[in-house]
């Protein structure tokens, strides 16, 4: 058992490597990540937030919504444990 | 072939990694390490994403140097070249928070299962369940 794990575990990572064949080198500054949407951010970031760090302006304005939500992620997964921890009451 | 395994070989470093992860989460018997696996692909994932951000060129953190001048606007134009890429941080930060969350029901699960079994050994777990 412990050598099938094994072969699926090499195999997966050799499709995955050859994956990486089409992917941009590292650090590239014209990658399709870097190219498409991120210079409109990093220009227009300031002007129309008024918030010297992209990443909290993205975070916090761009995104307000998602980051909005993420508290409710929190507060299911907090929900999940308690009802999961908590035990019966011995009457 | 040098420039190819430079431009390639921090992909190679997150497979093996994730690979580590992978065999931990389905090789492993103990629940507790197929967790802490769990944890080692989640950052694996993690750091391939923080990787392309960057950019060569003397590309700084994406923090805008000067943003308030004094007449409360840009003097200078700002290059988009000379900052990294914003986006996959931010993605990132919402990736941390799922990964804690998961983390932390996993957590619970194999806590309540200890409780009821008194074991963590996964073949003992389902010797008992038969």
């Amino acid at each position: 058992m412990k050598v099938v794990n094994l072969l699926v575990v090499i195999i997966t990572g050799m499709v995955l490597a050859y994956g990486t064949m089409d992917m941009p080198d590292w650090g590239d500054p014209n990658s399709p990540a870097n190219s498409h949407v991120s210079p409109q951010y990093i220009s227009d970031a300031v002007e129309k937030t008024a918030t010297p760090n992209i990443v909290t302006a993205v975070l916090a304005d761009y995104r307000g919504y998602d980051t909005l939500g993420e508290p409710a992620v929190i507060f299911s997964a907090g929900m999940a444990c308690i009802f999961l921890l908590r035990r019966k009451r011995k009457k | 072939m040098l420039d190819f395994i430079i431009g390639k070989y921090n992909y190679w470093i997150y497979i093996i990694l994730m690979m580590i992860g992978f065999y931990a989460m389905i090789g492993k018997k103990n629940l507790v390490k197929k967790i802490i696996g769990m944890n080692i692909f989640q950052t694996a994932i993690i750091l391939f994403y923080i990787s392309t951000a960057y950019k060569k060129g003397g590309a700084t953190l994406p923090i805008i140097v000067h943003a308030h001048g004094h007449s409360g606007h840009t003097s200078h134009a700002i290059e988009a070249s000379s900052y990294i890429n914003p986006l996959p941080h931010v993605l990132m930060l919402t990736a941390i928070v799922v990964m804690v969350a998961t983390l932390g029901v996993a957590l619970a699960i194999v806590l309540k299962i200890y409780r009821r079994y008194n074991t963590l050994e996964e073949d003992e777990i389902l010797k008992a369940i038969k």
